[in-house]
């Protein structure tokens, strides 16, 4: 074998094993969905307790929040299952799974605390799922370094800490706005960079001949 | 350019070579998954991982889930360290052509 065939040879074996590596840990990054329809959820919530949907069965206000987010964690844990039952686990996809997993437990009891003391105040919602939202999303950017999560972490803390300055119903829309960009419009950006990431990649690279 | 031979023979199989480069990056995968992401046959990728496993760079572990078998590779610390000594000397032989 001439020299440089052997060095094409050794060259591919590195391309091998970086290829590899990367088509192991590409199973984490496919979340996008997850950030929209938790967009989505927070639209439905605060419709429902705001009585914008009328009739007798959406007239609990009080039951909006519980019951939306219940459903959303049930739905979450449930479609999260049948794509890790695809996919092998991997550390770091335990680890953004812990962070999202233990942000969600604790704003949901601190949330229904609030709620059941009749402390609850708009201001003080939107600070804390703000400063919630804004730490898991910055802390998993860094895990991942993925800069437009990072941003969208930013706009959280931002959104929460502003909207202590603002007047109730100011505060409402910074909300929105705020779920719109960094759940709907990350999300789908996400679910975009997932697809073309994957028909880049392609599917399985034929390396059967030991 | 230094010989081939330097290289350990057990990794520099290309089959082997992608199933330890696979195992590096997740905690454990099943055979299935290992058979899709590197598109060989059963019979190959079983010979392979037996050969794997009988060096010490993979663990194997099988069970049943839902009453249906399921085999799980993790890869071991050996072959952990195995895997990071074979890419230290293909860097070291290939020198300023990477």
């Amino acid at each position: 074998m001439t020299d440089q065939k052997i060095e094409q040879e050794l060259k591919d074996r590195l391309s091998l094993i970086e290829t590899m590596i990367a088509e192991g840990r590409r199973s984490t990054e496919s979340w996008g969905w997850a950030f929209v329809f938790w967009g989505v959820a927070y639209y439905i919530a605060i419709a429902w307790s705001s009585g914008g949907f009328g009739g007798p069965t959406w007239s609990r206000n009080y039951l909006a929040w519980p019951v939306t987010m219940i459903s959303g964690f049930v739905l979450t844990w449930i479609m999260s299952a049948r794509k890790r039952s695809k996919q092998p686990p991997t550390t770091i996809g335990r680890a953004i799974t812990s962070i999202w997993a233990g942000m969600g437990i604790s704003t949901f009891i601190i949330m229904f605390s609030l709620g059941y003391s009749g402390r609850m105040d708009l201001h003080i919602a939107i600070a804390m799922v703000g400063a919630m939202l804004g730490t898991a999303n910055i802390t998993s950017s860094i895990i991942l370094k993925w800069k437009m999560q990072f941003v969208s972490g930013l706009v959280w803390l931002a959104a929460g800490a502003v909207s202590c300055f603002l007047t109730e119903n100011q505060a409402g829309i910074l909300f929105l706005v705020a779920i719109f960009f960094c759940q709907i419009v990350f999300g789908i950006l996400g679910m975009i960079a997932d697809a073309r990431e994957r028909k880049t990649s392609g599917t399985a690279q034929d390396v059967s001949h030991a | 350019m230094p010989e081939l031979p330097e290289l350990n023979p057990v990794i520099h199989g290309k089959l082997r070579l992608a199933l330890l480069s696979l195992l590096s990056g997740v905690e454990e995968a099943e055979f299935t998954w290992l058979r899709a992401k590197t598109a060989s046959t059963d019979g190959n990728l079983g010979a392979q991982l037996l050969k794997l496993e009988e060096a010490g760079y993979v663990a194997v572990e099988k069970k049943f889930v839902q009453r249906k078998p399921q085999t799980l590779y993790r890869m071991t610390e050996k072959g952990r360290a195995a895997l990071t000594d074979y890419v230290g000397a293909l860097r070291q032989l290939l020198g300023s052509a990477i």
